[in-house]
Parts: structure tokens; C-alpha cells; sequence
């Protein structure tokens, strides 16, 4: 391969993936100078899906990286804090069925494993989120995960973002363009020009007009225009563990401007999938996700008005269809897909803008030089993203597989056998006598790490036979010195921590300050 | 806070005010544009947020650990200057007031010595001359937020770490103060440099960065009317 310069990256989709991977490539080039030129090819005639609604903490750095504030970005997108989801309906369906997922990983986490401490002393009387840390009950409460007094991106809880898709794409073109200086191209791509060795040498738009490039970025959506289109990469289909193959969206209003706004995204299990329901400054976004062969779309559609209630009159529903799994390959030859044309699932723990934030983390932060180096960053990609899909179907399988909810062929056939991936059967074998640690993942970066399992196993009365832990024992009062600090914190939070519509407030009327 | 009232003859006939007493349990002030020179010849200045905007504020500090003002004893105030927000600090500014004041009757300078806010049913001389300090004070802390906004805007503002020693050997760490980045002064491009100098935004910042030698006046002050001592500190 000979060594020529990767000097200019084209980006084709102009959706939050398009433009998060030209934000991310171009203010990488600025802050090392690099002089690679970024160009965005967008469709004036292709609408973006927008399904990305909640973010994970990395977006936090994200933007800090792109060089967008955390006021003009809450100003921007109506965005809301989010502190983890809450699970509601998935163990057994009854009233009181609930647990959280925070975001804080549990108390002295790089110190203790406080699961076996909760199992023997205190599971009868508090849920495992609440014994380990506060911030189920900030969620719970309403209340913030920050100050206005903290800096841009610092909170006294670890914290993510619910926002508007199509106003954060905006933005993000607004910066990309205006500030980092990517080159925007409004076109059709009809053709791929090709090299003798299988190389995308540019780009022919509609018009006439040639865009060349070095490396292309496919964030084409589901259209998967060249990573499919062109390279005929192989699509692999998750769909026989996870079964939800259909959503509807509906955008609710506040019932009036002081109402208050969730700190979480709350998930509420129907007979044949789930409800999302997230709060942003100016609405709700509410949607059901669900499996077309266990549920007719009329009668997914009622229950999700049943939910909505009063409110969901007159609104309309907008529909997308899932085919759920990702490519065999992402990077392929000097063409990367990044976004929907990698792949798709349920959104149910916001894989989908987390992933785009991951890939583009791989791939601006150690762009290829030459096209001789993208080869080798190319094979470390590919099984790098592999093992990151493969363990995300599993972590949300872990939620199906965990039910005892019988009441419907949806939850009966999620626990069925030959839905349950071989990785995750065997994890969980181990996890009848140890809750998940570090040293149950072969990766040293997960993208859901052993917290994670933690809270949802725990969270699901996962019959666990771990041994108990001798009171005297030295770990034993380690374990009680994290719990009391933890405790002190949720006290002092419980009074100090603003209410969320109030936090939001002060900041879209006064801003954070960046130190 | 919630007892502040308009100040008004049948509430307040009787009340005075004593200079001497004022702000004997203020820790901190905000202080004006034009008391910044005046204010660091006694106190460190730095910046803290406002806990309901988050705003750098500009304050004078007045206390380090003690839950006093450092320089009220021996019945005053001991200092080359006093900040206005100190001696003011019982009254604020209210069109529905007698002399377009409120007062807070818990105060430490309001009360039954000093002089009269009241001949009979009208408000003395000294209430309007307060009225018309607030309304100064008022507007000279307006100029000091313009400044202290200039510099955020610049990106001029760090944290300050301020460390306290004490005789055990163990370090009290006081939060939530910030001071002039004098790294990112430096490293302003030309011509916003000329033009901060030019609004007069660069010497107050130096009068800032200079005024943090006062943590010693403050350390001082400690030790001689509180235990343990402070043994030393640092500033980062």
C-alpha cells in the first residue's frame, strides 16, 4: 500500500452522527494542527432519523473536545441531565416493581465490592442502588446532579443528557461550519469513483460536482450507503435475542412551564416491550418499543397512549422500524460506517449516540497518517466494535433474561434458552457465586463495565449464592466506612442539590462558568 | 434575610445605627469598582460564585476559619478602609421605606446605640445620606461585575487554592475561591490585551493577584485572638 497522506476526510450524513464524527475529526486537526480537511456531504432530500435521546457521561467530553460549552449546548438542545434509567415492571410486573441503573458507579468501587456486604446485611431492607449510593435518591427526589456554581461539566453526581436530536445536529453544524471549519457540501452522492485496489478515490454528487477524499466516514443512517452500498459488508441480525423490531414516538408537552422535568429515563416493560419516557426542557419524548411478532402496531399504539394518558390526544406517532444487529465489518478498505449504518438496537441504555462518541474517539483521536497505517487501525476497529456489540446485545439481554414475568409469549420467549447468547449464559453461570467484577471481562474497556451488571443483576433479585463475609473481618468495616460517607453525601445532597427544572433554569438565564 | 422590612416610623422610630458595630460577623463583602485599591491595603480580594447565578462575585475576605470578621474587635473596625457593603450591610434599598430604605434589625449595627435613623416621624439627615451611599455602593458593585464578567469572558479566572496549616500538622483547605489566571494574562493575544488595557480591566487584576499577601495580615489577626494558631499557608 503506498504511503500517501490521509489529508482529507469526508463525512457523508449530516444527521448527530455526521456531524459529531466531522466535529470530532475537525477539532482534532486544530488542536494538533494537522491540516487534514474535513468536508460533511449532506442530502437536502434525506431526513435524518434522530432517534439518539440520551447520551451517556462520555458526551460530556465530547463536547468539551469539539469545543462546544455545556451552557450553549443545554441552551441549544433543550437538554435536560440525565442520572441513569429506572426500571420499572421488568422483574415481575407487580406495583411495586421497580429499580434503578445509576450513573455513579456503587461507593469505593476501585476499593471493594460492596454486592456481597448488601447480599448478607442489608438486602431485605434497601434496594441495592440505594445502599450503594445516593443518587437514586436524587433521581427519586427531582433534584439535580450539579450546581449552578460548579464549573461546565462538573457535577457531585456522575451525569448524562436527554436532548433534542434534531436541534443538537443543528447546533453542531452551526459550530462545525462556523468555528471548526468544516467544508459543507449539500449534494446527492450518485457514484463512488473506485481505485484498482478497492479504495473510494471520491465522491460524484448529483450535480456534477467531485468530492475527494482520503478516508470517508459513512453516516448514512440505515441506508448504510457506502460501508452496504459499496462494499456489500454483511449486515448481522441480532433479532433472535433481541426481539423488538418496532418503535413510536410521541413528543408530550409539560402540562404547565413549572412541572417537573425527570432526571432520569424512566422504562416501564409492557406485555410485548417497553415504554421510554424522557424529560427535556420544553417536552417529554415518550416511545414504545416493541416486537411486531408478539404485538400488532395498533395495539403497541394504544398502549402507548394508555401511558401517555390525556396528554397523548391529538399528537401524532412517528414511527421507526428496527433491524437490529450491525455489520460484520465497520471499517473497510479507506471507508469507516459510523452511526446507524454500523448498526442498531433498542435504545434501551442509549447505546446509539454512546457508540458514535466511541468510534470517533478510535478513530480522530490516532487518525491514520498514511493510507499504508489505515490497515492495521482498520483490523483493531473491527474487533474492537465487534466485541462492543456483541457485549451490548448481551448487557441488554441480561434485562429480558432476568424476568419472572410470565404474562405474555414477549417474556416467556425471552427467557427461552436458545435466545440467550452463549457469553452471557456462561457470565451468568459465574454469577451464581460472585456478583460481576472487573476480572469476569476479558476487555480491559468495556463499554458496560461490572457496575453496570451489578445494578441490573441486583436490581433483578438475581438468586446469587455468594459466601458471606465474616462481620469481623477487615472488609467488613471497610465496606460500613463507604457506606457512612455515602450516606453523609445522600443527607447533604438531599437538602443542597437544586430541583432540575430549577438547575436548568439558572443555567440557560445565567450559564455555568467554565472553571 | 427574612426580617428585612421597610424601614418606617411606627416599626422603627426608636432604632439607631452604629457605625462601630457594623459587620462583626461578616466573613466576607462584596466590594465596588472603586474600592479595590482601598480594600486590598487590608483584605485578600478574590472572586467567589454566587449561589443562585453562578457568577464570579468580587468580594473582600474578612475571615479565614472563624465564624467572625476577623477585623472587628475592640469596638471597631480595625482597618486602613471598611467596605461599604460592611458598614451598609443592615440597610438595603426599598421605594416602599421611609428614605427609600429597608433594614434588618439583626444587624449587629442597628439597635439602640449610635445614632438616630428617626426625628419623630421623619426620617433624620443620616438616612438619606445612607440611602444615597446604598444607591452609590449599588452601582460601583454594577462596575465591579462588569469587570469581574470581562475577565470570565477572557477566560482570566482559576480556581485559588487556599491551605491553611495547622498545629497538628493537618491542612484546612478553604473551597470556592477563585483569583486572576496570571498564565492566561500572559498568554491573552495582543490585541485583546490592548484592549483590556485600555477598558482598564488588567490593574485591577494585578491589584487582585497582589492583595493575596493579606492571607498573612489575616493569619495574623487569627492567632492573635483565636486558637489553635495557624501556622502557615499556602497559596496555589
Amino acid at each position: 500500500m503506498v504511503e500517501t497522506e490521509v489529508r482529507r476526510v469526508v463525512v457523508v450524513g449530516g444527521g448527530s452522527a455526521g456531524w459529531i464524527a466531522a466535529c470530532r475529526l475537525a477539532a482534532q486537526a486544530r488542536r494538533i494542527g494537522s491540516g487534514v480537511q474535513v468536508t460533511l456531504v449532506e442530502s437536502r432530500h434525506v431526513p435524518t432519523v434522530g432517534v439518539g435521546e440520551g447520551t451517556w457521561p462520555t458526551m460530556r467530553n465530547t463536547l468539551a473536545r469539539i469545543g462546544i460549552t455545556e451552557t450553549d449546548f443545554i441552551r441549544s438542545c433543550d437538554a435536560a441531565f440525565k442520572q441513569g434509567a429506572r426500571f420499572v415492571g421488568w422483574t415481575d410486573g407487580t406495583a411495586d416493581d421497580g429499580y434503578y441503573h445509576p450513573l455513579n458507579p456503587p461507593a469505593g468501587a476501585t476499593e471493594i465490592d460492596l454486592a456481597p456486604h448488601w447480599l448478607h446485611g442489608a438486602a431485605e431492607t434497601a434496594s441495592f442502588a440505594d445502599w450503594v449510593d445516593y443518587q437514586a435518591m436524587l433521581c427519586d427526589a427531582g433534584l439535580g446532579p450539579k450546581t449552578i456554581v460548579m464549573p461546565e461539566y462538573a457535577g457531585h453526581a456522575n451525569y448524562a443528557y436527554h436532548l433534542d436530536a434534531g436541534k443538537f445536529a443543528t447546533l453542531l453544524r452551526e459550530h462545525g461550519v462556523g468555528t471548526l471549519g468544516i467544508d459543507h457540501v449539500l449534494g446527492d452522492v450518485v457514484r463512488p469513483e473506485m481505485s484498482d485496489h478497492g479504495d473510494i478515490v471520491h465522491l460524484e454528487l448529483a450535480d456534477g460536482r467531485i468530492v475527494p477524499g482520503d478516508l470517508f466516514v459513512d453516516c448514512t443512517g440505515f441506508a448504510a450507503r457506502l460501508i452496504g452500498g459499496v462494499y456489500q459488508v454483511p449486515f448481522r441480525r441480532c433479532g433472535d435475542v433481541l426481539f423488538a423490531d418496532r418503535a413510536m414516538a410521541l413528543q408530550v408537552p409539560y402540562e404547565d412551564e413549572d412541572a417537573p422535568i425527570t432526571c432520569h429515563t424512566v422504562s416501564t416493560a409492557q406485555g410485548s416491550g417497553w415504554i421510554w419516557d424522557i424529560g427535556l426542557w420544553t417536552r417529554r419524548g415518550v416511545g414504545h418499543v416493541y416486537s411486531s411478532a408478539h404485538s400488532s402496531d395498533d395495539a403497541a399504539e394504544a398502549a402507548l397512549r394508555r401511558y401517555v394518558g390525556p396528554a397523548a390526544e391529538g399528537l401524532n406517532v412517528r414511527r421507526i422500524t428496527i433491524d437490529a444487529g450491525h455489520r460484520t465489518r465497520f471499517w473497510q478498505n479507506n471507508c469507516v460506517a459510523v452511526g446507524l449504518s454500523a448498526g442498531f438496537i433498542e435504545p434501551l441504555e442509549a447505546s446509539a449516540l454512546m457508540l458514535i462518541e466511541a468510534s470517533m474517539d478510535a478513530i480522530a483521536d490516532r487518525l491514520p497518517r498514511t493510507r499504508a497505517a489505515m490497515d492495521v487501525m482498520a483490523r483493531q476497529f473491527n474487533a474492537t466494535f465487534t466485541h462492543h456489540w456483541m457485549r451490548i446485545i448481551e448487557f441488554l439481554k441480561l434485562h429480558y433474561v432476568l424476568t419472572r414475568r410470565t404474562d405474555t409469549d414477549f417474556w416467556r420467549d425471552n427467557v427461552a434458552a436458545s435466545s440467550i447468547p452463549d457469553g452471557l449464559a456462561e457470565q451468568l453461570e459465574l454469577w451464581r457465586h460472585h456478583s460481576p467484577g472487573p476480572q469476569d471481562f476479558t476487555h480491559a474497556r468495556e463499554v458496560f463495565s461490572w457496575p453496570s451488571y451489578q445494578y441490573v443483576l441486583h436490581g433483578m433479585g438475581f438468586a446469587s449464592r455468594q459466601p458471606r463475609i465474616d462481620p469481623a473481618a477487615p472488609d467488613t468495616a471497610l465496606a460500613q466506612r463507604f457506606v457512612t460517607r455515602m450516606a453523609r453525601a445522600r443527607d447533604d445532597l438531599r437538602t443542597r442539590a437544586p430541583r432540575h427544572r430549577d438547575l436548568l433554569r439558572a443555567i440557560r438565564e445565567h450559564g455555568l462558568q467554565r472553571v | 434575610m427574612t426580617g428585612i422590612t421597610p424601614l418606617s416610623p411606627a416599626a422603627h422610630r426608636g432604632l439607631r445605627y452604629d457605625r462601630h458595630a457594623a459587620g462583626g460577623t461578616r466573613r466576607f463583602a462584596r466590594i465596588g469598582l472603586s474600592e479595590i485599591a482601598v480594600a486590598a491595603a487590608d483584605m485578600p480580594l478574590c472572586l467567589a460564585k454566587d449561589g443562585q447565578t453562578g457568577r464570579f462575585n468580587l468580594i473582600a475576605l474578612m475571615s479565614l476559619v472563624e465564624p467572625a470578621n476577623l477585623f472587628v474587635f475592640g469596638g471597631g473596625f480595625q482597618a486602613t478602609y471598611v467596605p461599604r457593603a460592611v458598614m451598609l450591610g443592615g440597610f438595603r434599598l426599598d421605594a416602599r421605606g421611609a428614605a427609600g430604605l429597608a433594614v434588618d434589625p439583626a444587624d449587629p449595627s442597628l439597635g439602640d446605640a449610635g445614632a438616630p435613623l428617626f426625628a419623630g416621624e421623619q426620617p433624620t439627615p443620616l438616612s438619606h445620606d445612607i440611602a444615597r451611599a446604598l444607591e452609590r455602593l449599588v452601582a460601583d458593585v454594577e462596575g465591579a461585575q462588569a469587570l469581574v464578567d470581562a475577565w470570565a469572558a477572557h477566560g482570566l479566572i482559576r480556581p485559588l487554592g487556599l491551605s491553611l496549616s495547622q498545629p497538628d500538622g493537618r491542612a484546612h483547605d478553604l473551597a470556592g475561591l477563585y483569583t486572576i489566571d496570571e498564565a492566561a494574562v500572559q498568554a491573552l493575544p495582543d490585541a485583546d490585551l490592548i484592549a483590556l488595557h485600555r477598558a482598564d480591566r488588567l490593574a485591577p487584576a494585578a491589584v487582585l493577584t497582589a492583595s493575596l499577601a493579606q492571607v498573612e495580615r489575616l493569619r495574623q489577626l487569627h492567632n492573635a485572638r483565636f486558637a489553635p494558631a495557624l501556622t502557615g499557608y499556602s497559596l496555589d
